[in-house]
């Protein structure tokens, strides 16, 4: 921003850097270990007496000059050069910290030239103990360069000590300064032997061939420990963050390892081979496969130390987009626009979006990220957004949970500019929110008659959670399996109305438009593998099909069809979030249908996960997760976490979340040392979804979308409260859920999440309440206190202690009728969804209103009450 | 004034401004000298190297052999100036190098080419036969590009007005074609090269410092000649450049300031006297002359560049967070470096001699 950026798309994102710095380096520490080289063998000539080697050696003298000081100088100065036009900033840095560090490498450079044109120059014609003491300064002076450049760029990775006092000998004798002389030292001489297989190849003389062979050989053999001792030393004293960046958590890191981890073993083994007696033309090949196989395995090593300081080009110190550390609160605060000298718009408008967005490109993301190029290209990156929503939210989390991107550096403007540039410009997607306005669904459903007079039970059910999610991304992975709770309570009419659990028979059956579940999604294919266990096709976890008895529940005095596997696409196609469930009571004996009533089973797979995934909807445009949805998930995890889930379901093994990431819900224990699982997703996406008022950045992932397919929070509370009312911001819910985990062996992982997410509803952090998910949820009390109407409007922070104090599954205060069975499913609480039919069937059938059961207590009650028997305050009336 | 808007924000230098402002200007006379020898040798070299007569071939030949070298020194007494400027001016170099940014890496690329190409012209010489020209033709094309590129980019950092064209143009492609004082400037370079490759034939003739076959007062006479013949054209091309200069900087050298004043009649005084020790023939009084004369031109360049900067920023702008020990540290270096480089070519001088 200081500086102008140089726009080259393809050949962006380092290239040019990467490009002449590998062959540099090659080269430069072969100019380096190729002193001692020279010398020796001089020497070993002279003492042997042998004319042949003289001459080799001073034919390798040649090649030597040619390359390293004709190609290897120009290109150091090439590194230069490239530096200063793709990154001024940190150029500039460096050149001001170190300009005596620089000054003096120069002058060796100088002397080292000196040297060498003598030596080369005088071969033969000066006295040999001069001539090798030339030699020998020649070595000292290259070595020196090695020495002084070897601090500055170990300095940009471990700047150290030099962060705090900026002194200079702080920051050049950095942690890696030592260790990474020894190993460069090391890698310099084992140099000298791959290159001298190239001269020695093409020496005539076959005696004096094999044997300039086996002593290259050596010359790669001995200093290969020196390099190894050194590279051990230097992997030992990396800062832990950088050592765990470099082998755990930088996502392009594995192939660089990986390409290291096969290449010394072959580049040694092959050095090896080339002692061996071979055919000479085989010799020149493999002396330049040597030589190929040096280049890549110095390439990787350089892409390694080069991106372990993302994303930093001085570590902790500037960004690699040259902005300094330092300054980017003050940026997030005025603005990108208005802090950067060399931008045209100095303010985001309506109407300058996309030039925004481009310059905010080029300042902030080009440095690394390079268009259709070579590295880091930007477009598959972004391709998976298809709205700009997403991206904006990606943006706003950089810096956050990964480490090795920095921060988006601006307004929340710029940020929307940015995003809007890149999905429309790479993408051509010009939608903000990529999700279709759903009308509302007609949901007509045939009310049960119920007569008043003559009827001797009330049958009441309902279902636990209000809706259920299923992931039906079942081949990639499963986070939430089919299965939606339903329970009821008879209840014999009279004076003293009792709850019926003997002699009779409770059925259920979903409506038969549903009833084939498994021709709708593919969880019975894979369950087995996911779950280990094998349920019939059209059944669910709990045994349980789309129609079957019920089963009583003494201690709640209930009877429960637990998971049945109802999913929300209909046999007659599309996706209706809201199959309705028939439910009998039979006499035991006779067979006789006591009563009846109907309840709907809520199920919905509107997950929001392609808003940032990609993938598209799966159905109807408004639902449903797709395979590429669910293959990004894995490829982001697997990026993120180091993991290799996506090749492993694309081997047939999809993968269950729980498997790693605890969870009661489904009985997982989770592997030790990870996050539950809703406070690792929560807890991660939170990072992304932050700054988000009310209960916004919820129906980014859940159904709750107030023009969504689903819109399951049907309550008569959505007319007031929003998900954060209850739950907290999605910042404020995950904090809870992190803090839960703020001990052991998951401490520092629950730490890093919560580093950056801010509550709005308490102070900070540190006044949220930590809550285990599914056994502590909002008390209904808070709000309504002793039952009476609610006067606050805030039941975020005080949880329920255990499961047993759930809505769910708690019970009125003689413990006999649960309180859902009067007030409804959690988040479709009677009177629900504004008077639609669907979601207050039973208080339409027994009261013919849509107010909590009881509203009229001649429900159950055939003589009235006096005494407030159920709860305070049920007497209103 | 909008346009020093995009200047930016230098960083702190470590010691007083006038270190680097002697090193910087020390360094550029040595890198000076050296590109000198480096491109007018090779105009020169190419020249001879295309007529007929035996000795003009033998004049290029002995250059061939210097040539290699003289690039490899020019090189690395390049590095030391552009690394002062850059501690010193890099907020408006590394700007106007961006500006221009592909034809600056393309330096690195060609200039490598260059190298080898003369290289190859050093050791096939004879064997080459015609395509030696060819050879020769392409370093020497190389090396004036890659100098007109120098003067644009030294030019187009002196120009934070011109910059916003950047907002039209950011891929690098941008020149500075538009300002008057490019080609005198440029071919004040060009021709001084000439005469100072012809002056550094002249002193390894009279030095006898010939490798080949070539008469030493060949390659003497033959260098004399280019330096006075470009040294005439250069009073000319200097003229030429002084008025092409903005008024506001051209009148530093005519009385505005003293010391511009002093420099430019000190200039034209040497210059008058080199052309006269030219045409007499006198290699060492003419090289002396010539050395200082070049001193006052390095002076009147960096004046050139403070007074067109004058409106943006001057050099006691600069914020000094002192750290002296590095440059003791470097002081050192240097003085160990001089020792190594003194006593590497007191051997090879008395080998020189052992040989003879």
């Amino acid at each position: 921003m200081n500086y102008p950026v140089w726009e080259l798309t393809t050949y962006g994102g380092g290239f040019l850097i990467a490009l002449v710095a590998v062959v540099h380096v090659l080269v430069a520490h072969f100019a380096v270990g190729g002193g001692l080289f020279l010398v020796t063998m001089e020497k070993k000539a002279y003492r042997e007496g042998n004319p042949a080697l003289l001459e080799y050696v001073k034919k390798h003298s040649k090649f030597f000059l040619l390359l390293t000081m004709v190609f290897g100088g120009l290109t150091g100065v090439g590194i230069w050069w490239t530096i200063a036009l793709l990154n001024p900033a940190a150029t500039s840095s460096l050149i001001h910290t170190f300009v005596f560090g620089w000054a003096a490498e120069w002058v060796f450079f100088f002397t080292e030239i000196v040297a060498l044109f003598i030596y080369f120059y005088t071969f033969g014609k000066m006295e040999r103990q001069k001539h090798l003491l030339i030699g020998w300064i020649y070595f000292f002076s290259a070595w020196m360069s090695l020495f002084l450049i070897n601090g500055i760029i170990a300095y940009m990775l471990t700047p150290g000590a030099w962060l705090e006092n900026q002194y200079f000998w702080s920051g050049f004798f950095n942690p890696t300064f030592w260790p990474a002389l020894v190993f460069r030292t090391g890698l310099s001489l084992v140099l000298c032997g791959v290159f001298g297989f190239v001269t020695a190849a093409f020496v005539k003389d076959a005696a004096l061939r094999q044997n300039l062979m086996r002593t290259c050989a050596l010359w790669v053999a001995l200093p290969f420990l020196l390099m190894l001792a050194g590279g051990w030393w230097y992997i030992g004293a990396l800062p832990e963050p950088i050592h765990e960046f470099i082998f755990n958590k930088s996502p392009e890191m594995d192939t660089y390892l990986h390409t290291l981890a096969w290449v010394i073993p072959v580049l040694f083994g092959l050095s090896m081979l080339m002692a061996l007696k071979i055919s000479p033309m085989l010799q020149k090949v493999l002396a330049f496969v040597v030589v190929g196989i040096a280049l890549v395995y110095f390439g990787a090593f350089e892409f390694i130390r080069e991106g372990g300081r993302r994303p930093y080009i001085i570590y902790e110190h500037m960004y690699s987009n040259q902005v300094y550390a330092a300054d980017v609160p003050a940026i997030q605060e005025a603005g990108f626009l208005p802090s950067a000298k060399w931008v045209k718009h100095k303010e985001v408008t309506a109407d300058n979006l996309m030039e925004v967005g481009e310059e905010l490109f080029r300042f902030q993301c080009s440095a690394c990220h390079s268009v259709g190029g070579y590295l880091n290209d930007i477009k598959p990156q972004v391709a998976r957004y298809d709205n700009i929503f997403g991206m904006d939210r990606k943006l706003s989390g950089l810096g956050t949970v990964n480490p090795y991107m920095p921060p988006f550096m601006g307004t929340e403007a710029e940020r929307q500019a940015l995003a809007t540039y890149l999905v429309k410009h790479f993408n051509g997607v010009d939608e903000q929110s990529g999700n279709k306005n759903i009308a509302a669904r007609d949901m007509p459903v045939e009310i049960p008659a119920f007569d008043k007079n003559s009827a001797e039970y009330v049958l009441l059910a309902w279902n636990t959670l209000g809706v259920q999610g299923i992931s039906d991304s079942t081949q990639q992975w499963l986070m939430l399996p089919p299965g939606n709770t339903i329970y009821a309570q008879l209840i014999k009419r009279g004076d003293s109305p009792r709850v019926v659990t003997q002699n009779v028979e409770l059925r259920y059956a979903v409506e038969p438009n549903f009833s084939n579940p498994q021709e709708r999604i593919a969880f019975w294919d894979n369950v087995e593998k996911l779950l280990g266990k094998k349920p019939e096709p059209g059944v669910g976890l709990q045994g349980k099909g789309l129609s079957g008895n019920m089963d009583l529940q003494p201690e709640d005095n209930a009877f429960v069809a637990a998971a049945i596997p109802v999913v929300p696409y209909p046999r007659d196609g599309g996706f209706n979030p809201y199959p309705v469930v028939e439910i009998q009571a039979l006499d035991a004996a006779s067979g006789e249908i006591l009563a009846h009533t109907r309840v709907t089973a809520p199920a919905t797979t509107e997950i929001g996960c392609k808003n940032c995934h990609g993938g598209g909807w799966k159905v109807d445009d408004s639902a449903g997760l797709t395979a590429a949805t669910g293959e990004d998930i894995l490829a982001s995890h697997d990026k993120l976490s180091n993991t290799n889930l996506l090749t492993q379901a694309r081997n047939g093994q999809p993968v269950l979340c729980q498997s790693c990431h605890a969870d009661s819900a489904l009985n997982q224990a989770g592997e030790d040392g990870l996050l539950n699982f809703s406070a690792a997703i929560h807890g991660w996406h939170a990072n992304y979804l932050r700054d988000m008022p009310g209960g916004e950045a919820c129906a980014t992932c859940h159904a709750s979308r107030s023009d969504g397919a689903t819109r399951f929070f049907r309550s008569h509370h959505g007319r007031f409260l929003d998900c954060s009312n209850c739950h907290g911001t999605m910042e404020e819910h995950s904090i809870a859920l992190l803090k839960q985990e703020q001990s052991g062996a998951t401490q520092e992982r629950a730490g890093l999440m919560m580093e950056h997410l801010s509550t709005s509803t308490v102070e900070s952090a540190a006044q949220v309440k930590p809550r285990k998910p599914w056994a502590q949820q909002p008390d209904c009390l808070t709000c309504h206190e002793d039952f009476g109407t609610g006067m606050s409007m805030n039941a975020f922070n005080t949880w329920s202690k255990n499961a047993a104090g759930l809505y769910r599954n708690r019970h009125d205060q003689m413990g006999a009728i649960m309180c859902a069975a009067c007030h409804g499913s959690p988040h479709a609480l009677y009177p629900a969804n504004k008077g639609a039919a669907l979601d207050n069937i039973q208080p339409l059938q027994y009261q013919g209103n849509d107010r909590p059961i009881g509203n009229d207590c001649m429900v159950c009650h055939t003589v009235p009450k006096e005494f407030e028997a159920h709860h305070p305050n049920s007497l209103r009336n | 004034m909008p346009d020093a808007a995009l200047i930016p924000t230098p960083d702190a230098i470590p010691v007083a401004w006038g270190w680097f402002y002697v090193l910087l200007m020390l360094t550029f006379l040595l890198h000076l000298l050296l590109m000198n020898a480096m491109l007018g040798g090779g105009i020169i070299a190419l020249l001879s190297s295309l007529r007929k007569s035996e000795q003009s071939l033998l004049v290029s030949k002995e250059f061939s052999y210097k040539w290699p070298y003289t690039i490899a020194f020019a090189v690395n007494l390049g590095v030391a100036p552009l690394l002062f400027i850059q501690v010193l001016y890099g907020h408006f170099i590394y700007t106007s190098s961006i500006l221009m940014a592909v034809w600056w890496f393309s330096i690195v690329v060609l200039l490598i080419l260059a190298y080898y190409s003369a290289y190859v012209f050093d050791f096939r010489f004879d064997s080459l036969g015609g395509r030696r020209n060819v050879l020769a033709g392409f370093s020497v094309a190389v090396l004036l590009f890659i100098a007109f590129m120098f003067t644009n980019n030294m030019t187009l950092m002196l120009h934070p007005e011109s910059w916003s064209e950047y907002f039209n143009n950011a891929e690098g492609t941008l020149l500075n074609l538009g300002d008057p004082t490019l080609i005198p400037r440029y071919l004040h370079f060009v021709v001084g090269a000439v005469a100072v490759g012809g002056l550094y034939l002249a002193l390894i003739g009279r030095f006898n410092f010939v490798k080949g076959k070539v008469e030493p007062a060949v390659l003497q006479e033959t260098g004399m000649r280019y330096f006075t013949i470009a040294t005439a054209i250069q009073m000319i091309m200097g003229l030429w450049f002084l008025i092409s200069l903005p008024k506001e900087v051209m009148l530093l050298f005519m009385g505005q300031s003293a010391w511009g004043t002093i420099l430019l009649l000190l200039g034209l005084s040497l210059a008058t006297a080199a052309l006269y020790l030219g045409f007499k023939r006198q290699v060492v009084k003419t090289a002396l002359t010539v050395l200082l004369l070049m001193l006052v031109m390095v002076l009147m360049r960096d004046l050139v560049r403070t007074g067109y900067l004058a409106p943006y920023f001057s050099l006691s702008e600069l914020q000094v967070t002192p750290e002296y020990s590095p440059l003791i540290f470097f002081l050192l270096v240097f003085a160990l470096g001089i020792a190594l480089v003194g006593y590497m070519l007191k051997l090879t001088l008395e080998c020189r001699k052992e040989v003879q």
